[in-house]
């Protein structure tokens, strides 16, 4: 945690493709908004839910690079070499990451104030999304940690981070709306999980409590994080004995 | 009796089929100062690992302090200090906290972490640098801390691998200097390294590894003298005295007058001698000589080094390695200026 305190470039830096696309796109975006999803809404409304995702994705991606830098640098080994329990230090590197999402959420979401945008679910809601971000980070990471561990390259865990990145983004509800995308487009989002956690924080925002949908995108998110992290931790295990 | 450290019949394969360990047995008794040499790939950094609980062994056995190293690893982990071949410390964090950090992997109670702390930075003599970052440090300085780290919890025994590979000459020295104040302290000190020189100054005995398995120990005295003889140069004045050779005159009177030589070559400047511990036969020769009026030019006694056993042994010089990375530093040195 005070690594992350120490090193504001990263979080900065980390926050900088979120922080553009949430000044610049959503105005470029801004007359068009309401034939690509938003209706009445602005867009900057509209696109909220996709850019604080569309953080925790990356963000997430950077855990993998990190136990990748702990194999390499030899931390890792270091702390096997003391008596501290096995299971905490995954569990610490995952608390961490969790921590630096919801840090850099909540930036998004004050940024995302200032031009006008406030949760129809009020404080609650801000909470809720905060702790759904949270969710998803946290599954979504596994799939860094559990490829670090696999290929112990960070340049492999960030290739392929990048490789996902645009076309899951893209390819889901998060900056437009199912309706303008291409019928088979429409497909693939639906088998999107980025589609149900981006629905679930957008609800949130816009309209309220619509729990089938929230639920809905917990249940994948669940889904996810019991593959993911079930792998890290089979990696993690093998590493480390 | 049971050493602090007992290894027998050693093996580590690893999946893709390498032998790096291949049976080895050696002790370590308590408050001992080991070396652990070979060339690199001899299964020095593997055979530490198994013993640090890093790694596990194929087959043998291996015990730390009495404890097996398969079933009371966790308990192991406790009284051992370990420093790895990189240098690992926090660089976000500050010396203090980097060592704090530590005490908390090390699961000590935080008041005892604080106080322990101080001395350490004491000792390792980075009072002044506690509080700044360690990405500030010079190498020296981080390897400082580094090992300040190992020491948090007060080890019985400190695994050493490579502890001052890449340092300069000064740091390396402090850092030796501290290893030898904790071995007086009574903390076994179980160390790979490549300078024989200190090697041969510290460490009470040691054990010379190679592909896998040891060719070699003892204490380095024992060690040198399995080489046999000291060698001593002698150089004369005049290369004819008298109308005949000096050499041959000077081969009569070492014939006539001495035991214990093993043999005579010539050489450059004169004569080479072969002998056991030629440094107490200097006085006599020379004394020998000026009898015999045959003037010295020079006189020079060199023991065996390890370096001479580390030869024999493996088949390769560790010197060559260790000239070439200074030098390359020195030119890194040059460089920054």
């Amino acid at each position: 945690m005070k690594k992350l305190v120490r090193n504001p470039i990263l979080v900065f830096f980390s926050l900088f493709q979120p922080i553009i696309f949430l000044l610049l796109f959503t105005q470029l975006f801004s007359n068009l908004g309401r034939f690509i999803g938003s209706g009445t809404l602005s867009y900057t409304t509209f696109a909220t839910a996709g850019i604080v995702l569309q953080n925790a994705f990356s963000s997430a991606f950077q855990s993998g690079t990190a136990v990748v830098d702990d194999i390499k640098s030899g931390f890792l080994a270091k702390m096997l070499a003391t008596p501290v329990n096995r299971s905490a230090i995954l569990f610490g590197r995952l608390l961490s990451d969790v921590f630096r999402v919801v840090a850099q959420t909540v930036i998004i979401l004050v940024l995302a104030f200032a031009l006008g945008v406030y949760p129809a679910t009020g404080i609650i809601g801000y909470l809720l999304v905060i702790f759904t971000v949270a969710f998803f980070g946290l599954a979504w990471s596994g799939i860094s940690l559990a490829l670090g561990l696999k290929t112990k390259s960070a340049e492999t865990v960030f290739g392929i981070a990048g490789a996902l990145t645009f076309p899951l983004l893209f390819m889901s509800t998060a900056l437009v709306s199912q309706g303008f995308m291409p019928s088979w487009m429409q497909t693939v989002s639906n088998y999107n999980p980025i589609s149900y956690a981006v629905n679930a924080i957008r609800v949130l925002i816009i309209s309220g409590y619509d729990w089938s949908i929230i639920l809905q995108a917990y249940g994948v998110i669940a889904g996810i994080g019991i593959v993911t992290l079930g792998a890290t931790l089979y990696l993690f295990r093998k590493v480390v004995s | 009796m049971p050493g602090i450290i007992d290894v027998s019949q050693l093996v580590k394969t690893y999946g893709d089929g390498t032998k790096a360990v291949k049976g080895i047995t050696f002790s370590v008794s308590e408050g001992e100062f080991f070396g652990f040499l070979g060339p690199n790939g001899a299964g020095k950094s593997t055979t530490i690992k198994i013993l640090t609980t890093l790694l596990q062994k194929t087959s043998g056995s291996a015990s730390v302090a009495g404890l097996s190293v398969d079933s009371d690893a966790a308990k192991i982990r406790k009284i051992i200090g370990v420093q790895n071949q990189d240098t690992v410390v926090d660089e976000d964090l500050t010396g203090r906290e980097n060592l704090i950090l530590q005490g908390q992997l090390q699961q000590m109670h935080a008041s005892a972490i604080k106080e322990r702390v101080d001395d350490l930075l004491k000792i390792v003599d980075l009072v002044d640098a506690a509080d700044k970052r360690a990405g500030f440090y010079s190498g020296g300085m981080k390897k400082r801390l580094d090992l300040a780290t190992t020491l948090v919890h007060n080890p019985k025994i400190l695994f050493l691998d490579e502890p001052t590979t890449g340092l300069d000459p000064q740091s390396r020295a402090a850092i030796w200097a501290y290893l030898k104040r904790l071995n007086e302290q009574g903390i076994t000190i179980f160390i790979t390294t490549q300078y024989l020189e200190e090697v041969d100054r510290l460490c009470r005995r040691l054990a010379i590894v190679d592909l896998g398995e040891i060719v070699a120990q003892g204490t380095p005295g024992e060690l040198k003298q399995e080489i046999g003889a000291d060698s001593i140069s002698l150089g004369f004045e005049n290369s004819t005295m008298n109308g005949s050779d000096t050499k041959t005159k000077a081969r009569q009177v070492l014939e006539n007058k001495f035991d214990g030589i093993s043999n005579v070559v010539d050489s450059d400047i004169g004569l080479t001698v072969y002998a056991k511990n030629g440094s107490y036969m200097v006085p006599e020769l020379v004394r020998a000589f000026d009898e015999a009026n045959i003037r010295l030019s020079t006189i020079g006694v060199s023991s065996p080094t390890l370096d001479d056993v580390f030869l024999k042994h493996t088949g390769k010089r560790i010197r060559v390695e260790e000239v070439s990375s200074s030098n390359s530093r020195g030119m890194f040195g040059r460089r920054r200026r």
